[in-house]
C-alpha cells in the first residue's frame, strides 16, 4: 500500500474550520497526522505486522488569560465544531493563568530541505517483508536469532492560529532495529533515514551478525570506572538526556546542569547544536506553535552557550523564543528536535586503537534519571559489551550497570568519531539526533548482571 | 449499534479476503487531564478518540490495520489491508500461528464506580487541585509545585470470527501532588500518594477525594525542603531495607510483572523490552523468592487498572498465582503463547486504544500480604537498616535480573525506630536474590492496590495501565547507595 497522506489542503481545511468555530480572543489548531506501517520480527519470523492511519486535532482557545484545550480525532465537520465549542467552553470556565502570554503571531518561516521521500511513503508490506527476510535468512544461516522491526511511514504536522500562523510540514521516516542473538551473547544494529532506499539492509545484517559472533561467551569483568568507547547507539542516549534539560524550562525549574552556567565550561571539547535545517536529519523549519525554528549552538567546545525556548517560557523568563515549542503539554514545553553532536576526526576503529585498557559499549538499555540536576543516569549496557586491551577488542564481557553523570562523563572527552549516525523515531522517543562514537576517559560501571 | 454492524462487516471482509481468523475492536476513549503548577492551572486537555482495529490470521500469519475513519468503505479497506499485511508476514513464517481455544463469549462489563468523574462539576475538580497545590506553597523554599488529576473512560466493542461479541466500559481516576526544592547543587522531590505524577485506579471520583491531597500537602512540601540538607544515604553498603508499598509495587511491576510475560520468555519482545530470566523450563520449579513471597495475577481485583470482563482477545478475566510460597508457577499469557505451552490463555492481551495490536500486558500483578503486622510493627521489629519510600528512579536489565531503584526519601532505622532522614537513597540487586532475602511482608491492613498508568511496551510503542497491590516488606543484606 502507499501511505495515503492527509495532505496540506485537507489539514488546512480542518484547521480553518476549527478556528472559525472557536469562540475566544485567540485560537490555535494543531494537527498531528501519520500513516505508519511497521513490520516486527522475532525468532526469525515476522510475528507482528501493523498499519495505522491516524490524525488528531488539538484546539487551544484563549479568553483573556484563560486557556482551554480539547483534542479530538473526529475530523468531520461536526466533530471539529464540537471540539472547538468544547475548547471555548473550557476556556471560559477555567481560572486565569496569570503567566500565559498569548499565542504568537505569524512570522516568516524560512525554507528548509524536504524531509519527504515518496519511496518511503509508498513502501508496501511486501517491500518490508522482502527486506526483512534477507536479514532473517542471514541469521538462520548462522544459527542465530534475529528480532527487531522495519518501519516506513509519513508524518504530517499542520498548525494555524487566529494571528495568521500557518505551517505545514510533511516528512517520511524509515527505520530498522535488529538484535541478533546467539547461544551466549547478542548484538545490535539500527538505522533511520527519510529515504527507505538509504537503509542498507545488508550493512545492518552484516553489522549485527558479525558483532553477534564476536559477542559470544562474555567473561566477567569487575565493575569499576573504565575508559570507554561508546558506539553512536549509546551516545544517542546521552544526547537525548542532556538535550532534554538544555531548555529554558529546565533552567527555570532548576533542573538543568547549564543553569547559571552559560559561558562556562560544562563538558570537555564537544559541541551540541540543534539544527532544524540539517538535511541529513528530519528537517522541519517551525515548531508546534508555528513559530520559526532557529539553529541554536547549545554547547560549543564544552562551553554552555544557550538553551532552546518555546514562546511561553521565553516570555516568562525573558529569553528569546528559538522556535522549539512542543505541542502543549504539562511535562515539557520545549525540546531540541534536531540535536547534533558535531563530528570529530577519527573513525570508530581509531577511537578503539587509542585505548590501552577500556570498555567498548554498543548501546544502553533502560536508562533513567537518578539525579536530573547532576545529570546522573543509571542503565545497563546491552547487545555487545567488550574489553579493549592495547587498542584491540579483546573479548566480550558481561553487561554492566552504570550510574554516571552524563555531562561529567563528557568532561573526559578524549576523542570523537567522524561519522554521524541518525536516530529518529524510536519506540518512545521524539525528535531526531545525529551523533558520533565517542571515547571518554572515565565511565562508572556500578554493577554487573549475569550475562 | 452502527459499530457492531461495521465490526461484523470487517470480520466478514477479512474472511472473504482469506483470513482464517479475524477480530475487530472499536474503541472510544475520553480522557481529561488537568495540571496545576506554581499557583495556576497550567494545562487542561480533554481528549476524545475513536476508531477501530482489525486483526487477522491469513496464510497462517498475523496482520493488523487500524483507522479512525468509521465508514463501511474504510472498514473494507482496513480489513483488506490487514489480510494483505498478514500474507506478507506469511512469506517469512516457519509455522502457522496457533491459538489456544476459547469458548466464544458474549456479554457486557462495566467498572463499578461511586461517583462518575465526568459528572463532577468542573470547578470542583480543578478546585481540589488548586487547593492542594496551594497548601504546598505555604511552605517556603520550594521551586516547583504541581497537582494533577486524570479521569478516563473507555468503551470497547470486540467482535471475532469465532462468535465473540463483547462490550465493556472502563473508568479510571488518578491524582497526585509533588513539590520540588532546589539548592546548593541539589534537586529534591516529594510526591503523594505515589511517584510519577499520580496513582490511578479503576474507580470513580471517590478515588481522588479519598487521598485527601490537601491534608498531605504541607508534609510533602516540608519533606522536599528538608531533603536538601538531609544526611546522604550511606554509600555502597549492605544493610536491611524496609520498602514502603508505593515503591514496592513498582519493584513488583519491574521484577515480577514483566518477567512473567510469556511473550518475553518466548523471545518475541527481545529487540525492545527484552526477554526474561523466567524461562519456560523454570515454570513450577524455580525459586523466585523466599517462602514469604506470594505474587498473584488477578484481572478481577476491584480497583486494579488491569481489571476487566474480557481481555482484547475475548478471554475472560481470571485469577491465579505467579509466585506461590516463593516458587515461580505462572505466566501472563495470550492465546498464541499459551498454545505454545499447551495451556489455555489466562486472558492478559490488551491494546492501547484502537490503533494498536493487543499485547501481553500485566493485568493486576500483586505481592500478597503477609503477617508482619503494620508498617510500624515491621520497623519496630528491625534493629538496624533503612526505610525507603516513593520511587524516584527505576531501571532493570533486559532479562529482568539486575535492577536499581532510587526513592525520594529514606530514614535510618535504629533499634526499631525511624531516625535521621536520608537523601538520594538507592538500592540495587539481582531479582531472585533480592526476593529471596525477603523475610517479612506486612499484613492485609497495610495492603493497597496501586496503579501504574504509564507502562511502555511494544513497537510501535504502547502505554499500558497495570495494577499492583503491595504491602511494605523487609529485605536483608541489600546493597544500598550509589549516588555520591
Amino acid at each position: 500500500m502507499s501511505a495515503e497522506l492527509w495532505t496540506e489542503a485537507e489539514l488546512r481545511r480542518i484547521c480553518d474550520r476549527a478556528l472559525r468555530e472557536c469562540d475566544g480572543d485567540q485560537a490555535e489548531a494543531l494537527v498531528l497526522a501519520s500513516t505508519n506501517e511497521l513490520t516486527r520480527f522475532a525468532n526469525n519470523v515476522i510475528h507482528q505486522n501493523v498499519a495505522s492511519r491516524e490524525a488528531a486535532l488539538q484546539i487551544r482557545v484563549v479568553v483573556g488569560k484563560r486557556v482551554g484545550m480539547v483534542t479530538t480525532n473526529d475530523l468531520g465537520e461536526d466533530g471539529i465544531a464540537r471540539a472547538a465549542k468544547g475548547a471555548s467552553e473550557v476556556a471560559r470556565a477555567v481560572p486565569e493563568n496569570p503567566v500565559f502570554g498569548g499565542l504568537g503571531g505569524a512570522q516568516p518561516i524560512p525554507p528548509s530541505p524536504s524531509a519527504f521521500v515518496d519511496a518511503t511513503a509508498s513502501a508496501t508490506p511486501m517491500d518490508r517483508a522482502t527486506r526483512v527476510e534477507r536479514l532473517l535468512r542471514a541469521a538462520r544461516e548462522r544459527k542465530l536469532t534475529a528480532a527487531g522491526y522495519l518501519s516506513t511511514g509519513a508524518n504530517e504536522v499542520a498548525v494555524a492560529n487566529t494571528g495568521g500562523v500557518w505551517g505545514y510540514s510533511p516528512s517520511t521516516l524509515a527505520a530498522i532495529e535488529a538484535v541478533v542473538t546467539g547461544d551466549a551473547g547478542s548484538a545490535w544494529a539500527e538505522r533511520s533515514a527519510t529515504d527507505v532506499r538509504a537503509i542498507d539492509i545488508d550493512a545492518v545484517t552484516r553489522e549485527a551478525v558479525e558483532k553477534c559472533a564476536a559477542a559470544q561467551g562474555p567473561r566477567d569483568l569487575a565493575p569499576g570506572t573504565y575508559e570507554v568507547v561508546l558506539e553512536p547507539y549509546a551516545v544517542a542516549d546521552i544526547a537525548q538526556f542532556l538535550g532534554s534539560v538544555l531548555t529554558g524550562q529546565a533552567v527555570e525549574e532548576g533542573r538543568s546542569f547549564v543553569g547559571g552556567k552559560l559561558g562556562q565550561k560544562v563538558t570537555g571539547e564537544i559541541t551540541f547544536v540543534d539544527d532544524p535545517f540539517d538535511p541529513a536529519s528530519v528537517p522541519m523549519p517551525f515548531d508546534f506553535e508555528g513559530q520559526p525554528s532557529r539553529t541554536v549552538e547549545l554547547i560549543a567546545g564544552g562551553v554552555a552557550k544557550a538553551v532552546v525556548y518555546d514562546r511561553q517560557t521565553a516570555l516568562r523568563t525573558g529569553g528569546a523564543n528559538t522556535g522549539h515549542g512542543l505541542p502543549p503539554n504539562p511535562f515539557a514545553s520545549s525540546q531540541p528536535f534536531h540535536l547534533r553532536i558535531e563530528p570529530g576526526t577519527k573513525t570508530r576503529d581509531e577511537l578503539i586503537r587509542d585505548v590501552d585498557r577500556g570498555v567498548l559499549v554498543t548501546r544502553f538499555h533502560y536508562t533513567r534519571w537518578v539525579h536530573q540536576l547532576r545529570t546522573i543516569v543509571t542503565g545497563m549496557t546491552r547487545d555487545g559489551t567488550f574489553l579493549i586491551e592495547r587498542g584491540e577488542v579483546a573479548h566480550p564481557v558481561k553487561n554492566f550497570r552504570f550510574t554516571q553523570s552524563y555531562h561529567d562523563a563528557l568532561a573526559g572527552t578524549l576523542g570523537i568519531g567522524k561519522d554521524l549516525h541518525l536516530f529518529a523515531g524510536g519506540t518512545f522517543s521524539f525528535g531526531a539526533r545525529r551523533v558520533p562514537a565517542v571515547r571518554l576517559a572515565q565511565f562508572a560501571f556500578t554493577g554487573a548482571t549475569q550475562y | 449499534m452502527v459499530e457492531r454492524d461495521l465490526a461484523r462487516r470487517g470480520v466478514d471482509t477479512a474472511r472473504t479476503r482469506g483470513a482464517s481468523y479475524a477480530d475487530v475492536r472499536f474503541v472510544r476513549r475520553a480522557v481529561e487531564d488537568a495540571f496545576v503548577k506554581n499557583g495556576h492551572l497550567d494545562t487542561i486537555d480533554r481528549t476524545d478518540t475513536f476508531g477501530f482495529g482489525v486483526r487477522v490470521v491469513a496464510d497462517g500469519a498475523w496482520g493488523f490495520a487500524a483507522s479512525q475513519l468509521v465508514t463501511p468503505a474504510e472498514v473494507d479497506r482496513v480489513a483488506a489491508l490487514a489480510v494483505e499485511i498478514a500474507k506478507a508476514s506469511a512469506t517469512c513464517k516457519q509455522r502457522d500461528a496457533v491459538l489456544a481455544p476459547v469458548q466464544a463469549q458474549t456479554g457486557t462489563y462495566r467498572t463499578t464506580i461511586g461517583i462518575d468523574p465526568f459528572a463532577v462539576p468542573f470547578e470542583d475538580r480543578v478546585g481540589l487541585l488548586l487547593a492542594a497545590e496551594g497548601a504546598m506553597r505555604t511552605v517556603k523554599g520550594l521551586r516547583t509545585t504541581r497537582a494533577n488529576y486524570e479521569i478516563w473512560r473507555e468503551d470497547k466493542l470486540f467482535i471475532s470470527s469465532e462468535g465473540a461479541d463483547l462490550e465493556q466500559t472502563l473508568y479510571e481516576c488518578g491524582c497526585g501532588i509533588s513539590a520540588e526544592a532546589v539548592g546548593d547543587g541539589e534537586l529534591q522531590v516529594r510526591s503523594y500518594p505515589a511517584a510519577g505524577g499520580r496513582t490511578q485506579n479503576q474507580a470513580g471520583w471517590e478515588f481522588v477525594t479519598k487521598w485527601d491531597l490537601v491534608a498531605h500537602a504541607p508534609r510533602v512540601a516540608e519533606e522536599a525542603v528538608a531533603l536538601l540538607t538531609a544526611k546522604p544515604c550511606p554509600q555502597d553498603v549492605r544493610t536491611t531495607v524496609v520498602i514502603g508499598d508505593a515503591q514496592l509495587m513498582l519493584q513488583v511491576h519491574e521484577s515480577c510483572g514483566h518477567p512473567i510475560e510469556l511473550d518475553r520468555a518466548l523471545g518475541t519482545e527481545a529487540a525492545f523490552a527484552g526477554t526474561s530470566f523466567l524461562t519456560t523450563d523454570r515454570l513450577g520449579t524455580f525459586r523466585y523468592g523466599s517462602d514469604k513471597v506470594n505474587m498473584r495475577i488477578d484481572s478481577t481485583s476491584p480497583g486494579g487498572l488491569g481489571t476487566f470482563g474480557w481481555d482484547d482477545e475475548g478471554v475472560p478475566a481470571s485469577e491465579g498465582w505467579a509466585v506461590k510460597d516463593g516458587i515461580f508457577v505462572g505466566y501472563l499469557m495470550s492465546r498464541e503463547t499459551a498454545a505454545a505451552l499447551g495451556k489455555p490463555s489466562n486472558g492478559t492481551m490488551r491494546a492501547d486504544g484502537w490503533a494498536r495490536l493487543p499485547l501481553i500486558r500485566m493485568t493486576n500483578v500483586s505481592l500478597m500480604p503477609g503477617d508482619a503486622g503494620t508498617l510500624d510493627d515491621l520497623i519496630a521489629d528491625t534493629d538496624d537498616g533503612i526505610y525507603m519510600e516513593t520511587n524516584r528512579s527505576w531501571s532493570i536489565d533486559d532479562k529482568r535480573l539486575n535492577f536499581q531503584f532510587g526513592t525520594q526519601i529514606g530514614w535510618e532505622i535504629t533499634g526499631g525506630k525511624l531516625g535521621a532522614m536520608l537523601r538520594n537513597p538507592t538500592y540495587t540487586g539481582i531479582t531472585p536474590e533480592f526476593w529471596g532475602s525477603c523475610d517479612a511482608v506486612c499484613s492485609p491492613s497495610e495492603w493497597k492496590m496501586w496503579g501504574t498508568p504509564n507502562c511502555g511496551k511494544g513497537q510501535p510503542g504502547q502505554v499500558g495501565h497495570t495494577g499492583h497491590g503491595a504491602a511494605p516488606a523487609r529485605f536483608r543484606n541489600v546493597r544500598v547507595g550509589v549516588v555520591r
